[in-house]
């Protein structure tokens, strides 16, 4: 019952999408052409693979997980494609890359696999750091780091004819948490207590402590050494979390909290591209041609979306700087109006809350903690972003998951949603 | 153990909340300031190349025009057939430039409805016009092409307008540009040029500039002192060789430097049609900073002028600023001091004369009609204020006239005609004078004849320099213009 209820709902994103294609060839003066077609297709073969698998080796997951995404999917890409039509093509292709690394994932997760997980977090914790040094490769090597916008965060090898890239921080942050997880799920009890006392304030005990803070210092240090500081606060964020979670203890987002402002005040003193990126967030108008150009033409797309929004090909969301992986929210808000900005905010906030809703509903711990570490991922990811282009926070340079464009982005997002599926399917049996 | 999760999923809700919020207030709060942010590109090229209206003059000449480019019939392009005669007036509608002259004022009308906007949309489904509306100006090819040939490669500006009506016949200013020039791909470098061009080509002097108007605000003085019941016509005044003027070092001297008339006594009549600094600066000193300031400003002066395109407001200082300022009033009489009028202002001041002392309000948009040919409105003549008495206004006629037949502004007169004017030459302090004239004709016109009155400034003397005058430099191009009216 569950899973045909999914079908339908993933074959009504895949309609929205053809839809939205078809709209863009319309504003285009081409009318409908065979990228509609290929766009519905490749929405059915994508999430009709993850359907499947996920109907033969998870069938009492969480019907709601990939209609959510697919929407959200298909309005991302209805805006990617419109901004530019190679990249729309490109990122469809990613989606059936994402799609099938998704359904592998379900295939090897199958039986006791997420338990399996859980014994090899050492691992994890390696494959996660190497991945995050990758960058760092040398610019001569075949394999090689690649520097945008200030940050070092891609890595790239050259296949005949063009350029392979990917930033495999995206997929470091799934095995983070997989290793927090694991680590809090046999630690907890331990790190709740106290042994220690200097007068009124209570040690944690640092022998609990001591790994998944050295683990988080590494993190940080590859990160900070690259410049991705919107990266280093969604795993600050993370590590925080998940010992909240594990503790219950607020004094740990207290000290978190304060590490981050003192951190952020650090960075600020360290980084020109970070002061930058303050100025601009504080008042854009101030260095409108330069820093503020960004923050400000994604204002002036907001202001033009007005309630309904300008209609998809019909604005302007082409004059924001980096409106297809950064600025995506503000390029849907302006051809699709506040009602469609508050729709994808929604949609957003539905599938954390079926995310978190698994966590709660699962018994294993490790897959409680695993659940509702993927969960924050997910969630703080979508605010940072969100909240750089709505100017509450300065622009943190991080994808929104399933809408930028960007191939590792869609893949590890999937892959996020496959492990959260897959745990949904236990908690129910 | 749920606590901690449901925990974190409520902070996590109230972000998303706080989100839905900010979204609301960038969106529908501010949204409107950032839409209409002049910085935000979409308002100008929503409008590049869509469909604008056709612009005519009254004898149908056309002006402006969008025509489909051949390549692409969903792209517009603007052209300005009559190129630099109508630049400042037409102006135009750039990405790069903005906006100017009526394509500025009246762009609501010339721009299409066929927009993604909800409303034209529906307009569209409806059957409803979405094709722009066009503008017939009251400019009269002629006459402006009169007046540019008259003006020549001088800088100044020329206004001619009928003083029944408040329409404007002409309106010429010099230097010029193509507007053409301001679209398409070169805009950039052409427009950078126009703006960093010392002449100021793209400054419409016929309302966007102010001049000293010298002698020809005489005809304020005169009028005010014509109200004030303090003289007319034949009232006397002495005749000396300069005017010693209270409290001051400083004296008023005729232009050439000698006596108004025979250095015993002159008439108001004599001094007019000579244009005696000497007499009208006593006659300023004895009519008043008040009565002066009051008689300007019944004529326009510290008013803005209703009118098509932007204006800048004629100065005169207020009266209080001339107390224990005799010689200040006496040099405001003569139109010096810091007495500054445009081009159209004085047009004006010539139009109240003409008029039996009221002003029509000026207009530049005859009619808009839409893409069928159909009139859809019609500009109605409106008085805009009185200047002055019936009877003040035919005094002034009649030593207008005067001035023309036996005074400075001989070289307006056109035979078979009656025509009246007032010349005027300004000092313009370390440089050539400002020549200008104001005048109107034929005098004797029936009611609903038609009248054409024609204000002319000519910067920096124009060909003849230092030597230039109202008389020598002016007078000809209203003469041209007037002509070109009448049908010579």
């Amino acid at each position: 019952m569950t899973r045909s209820a999914e079908a339908a709902l993933l074959l009504t994103a895949s309609v929205i999408a053809a839809f939205g294609t078809a709209l863009v060839g319309f504003t285009r003066g081409i009318g409908l052409d065979a990228q509609v077609a290929l766009t519905f297709i490749v929405f059915v073969g994508a999430f009709g693979s993850v359907h499947l698998s996920l109907r033969r080796w998870a069938p009492s997951a969480n019907p709601y997980l990939f209609p959510l995404a697919a929407i959200l999917a298909a309005v991302g890409l209805t805006e990617v494609y419109r901004l530019d039509p190679e990249l729309g093509s490109v990122q469809r292709w990613s989606l059936l890359i994402a799609a099938a690394a998704a359904s592998a994932l379900i295939f090897v997760l199958r039986g006791d696999g997420v338990a399996v997980l859980r014994r090899y977090r050492y691992l994890f914790l390696t494959f996660g750091v190497a991945l995050l040094l990758l960058p760092l490769l040398p610019d001569t090597w075949a394999v090689r780091g690649i520097e945008a916008n200030g940050s070092r965060l891609w890595v790239g090898f050259d296949l005949p004819g063009r350029t392979v890239s990917f930033q495999p921080g995206e997929i470091a942050k799934l095995l983070l948490a997989v290793f927090l997880a694991s680590y809090l799920a046999d630690h907890h009890l331990a790190m709740g207590t106290t042994r220690r006392k200097i007068g009124r304030l209570a040690l944690p005990p640092l022998r609990q402590f001591g790994p998944i803070l050295l683990a988080a210092a590494a993190a940080f240090a590859v990160l900070v050494y690259q410049r991705d500081l919107g990266a280093s606060l969604l795993l600050f964020a993370l590590f925080v979390g998940a010992i909240y979670l594990a503790t219950g203890q607020l004094a740990y987002i207290v000290a978190g909290a304060v590490l981050v402002v003192a951190g952020g005040a650090a960075s600020y003193q360290m980084f020109s591209h970070v002061q930058r990126r303050v100025g601009a967030w504080l008042d854009p108008f101030a260095d409108f041609s330069d820093a503020g150009y960004q923050v400000a033409q994604s204002l002036f797309a907001l202001g033009s979306g007005s309630l309904t929004g300008s209609g998809v090909g019909m604005g302007r969301p082409d004059l924001i700087p980096a409106a297809a992986t950064d600025f995506i929210f503000a390029a849907v808000a302006e051809e699709m109006g506040f009602a469609g900005a508050v729709a994808v905010i929604a949609t957003f906030a539905l599938l954390v809350a079926a995310g978190f809703g698994i966590a709660l509903h699962t018994r294993d711990l490790f897959r409680r903690f695993l659940a509702a570490c993927l969960t924050l991922v997910l969630a703080v990811q979508t605010l940072l972003i969100l909240a750089g282009v709505l100017r509450l926070f300065p622009i943190t340079g991080i994808t929104l998951p399933f809408m930028s464009y960007g191939g590792t982005s869609l893949v590890a997002n999937m892959l996020l949603l496959a492990m959260l599926a897959r745990i949904s399917h236990g908690a129910r049996v | 153990m749920n606590g901690p999760i449901r925990h974190l999923a409520g902070v996590i809700f109230v972000a998303f909340a706080v989100l839905v919020g900010a979204v609301t207030y960038l969106q529908v709060i501010r949204g409107p300031e950032y839409r209409d942010d002049p910085r935000n590109l979409r308002v100008a090229t929503g409008r590049a190349g869509k469909e604008r209206g056709t612009i005519i003059t009254a004898d149908g000449v056309i002006v402006a025009r969008s025509a489909a480019d051949p390549n692409d019939p969903q792209l517009f392009r603007r052209t300005y057939p009559e190129g630099e005669s109508y630049a400042h007036v037409v102006g135009y509608a750039t990405l790069i430039f903005g906006a100017a002259g009526i394509e500025q004022t009246r762009s609501a009308a010339l721009v299409s409805d066929r927009d993604a906007t909800i409303s034209g949309v529906l307009n569209a489904i409806l059957g409803g016009d979405i094709r722009p509306q066009g503008l017939r100006l009251s400019i009269v090819d002629d006459l402006q092409q009169a007046a540019v040939i008259a003006l020549g490669e001088q800088y100044g500006a020329v206004v001619a307008l009928d003083p029944d009506t408040g329409a404007i016949l002409a309106m010429v200013s010099n230097p010029g540009f193509d507007p053409t020039s301001l679209q398409g791909r070169d805009a950039g470098p052409a427009g950078n040029a126009l703006d960093a061009d010392p002449g100021e080509p793209l400054r419409n002097r016929a309302v966007n500039a102010t001049y000293p108007p010298g002698s020809v605000f005489k005809i304020i003085t005169a009028a005010a002192a014509l109200e004030a019941g303090i003289a007319g016509g034949g009232t006397t005044f002495d005749d000396p060789l300069t005017l010693e003027l209270p409290g001051s070092t400083a004296t008023i001297s005729n232009y050439d430097g000698e006596v108004c008339a025979n250095g015993d006594i002159v008439t108001l009549t004599q001094a007019l049609v000579s244009s005696c600094n000497t007499t009208f600066g006593a006659l300023g000193m004895q009519v008043g900073a008040e009565q002066l300031v009051t008689r300007a400003e019944a004529f326009g002066f510290n008013q803005e002028i209703p009118f098509d395109l932007d204006t800048l407001t004629s100065v005169i200082p207020g009266a209080e600023s001339f107390a224990n300022d005799l010689p200040g009033v006496a040099q405001s009489a003569i139109g010096q001091r810091d007495v500054r009028a445009t081009p159209l202002q004085m047009a004006l001041v010539g139009a109240a004369v003409a008029n039996d002392g009221e002003i029509m309000q000026p207009y530049l948009v005859q009619q808009v009609f839409n893409s069928a040919g159909e009139v859809e409105s019609e500009a109605t003549p409106a008085v805009w204020r009185r200047a002055m008495s019936p009877a003040s206004a035919a005094s002034l006629t009649d030593l207008m006239e005067k001035a023309v037949v036996a005074g400075t502004g001989f070289r307006a007169q056109i035979p078979g005609f009656r025509v009246a004017g007032k010349t005027g030459t300004a000092e313009v302090p370390g440089g050539p004078p400002d020549a200008w004239f104001i005048g109107f004709g034929p005098v004797d016109a029936a009611p609903g004849e038609g009248r054409v009155v024609v204000a002319v400034v000519v910067e920096d003397g124009g060909t003849a320099g230092t030597n230039g005058t109202g008389g020598s430099i002016a007078a000809p191009i209203a003469k041209s213009v007037m002509e070109s009216f009448l049908g010579q």
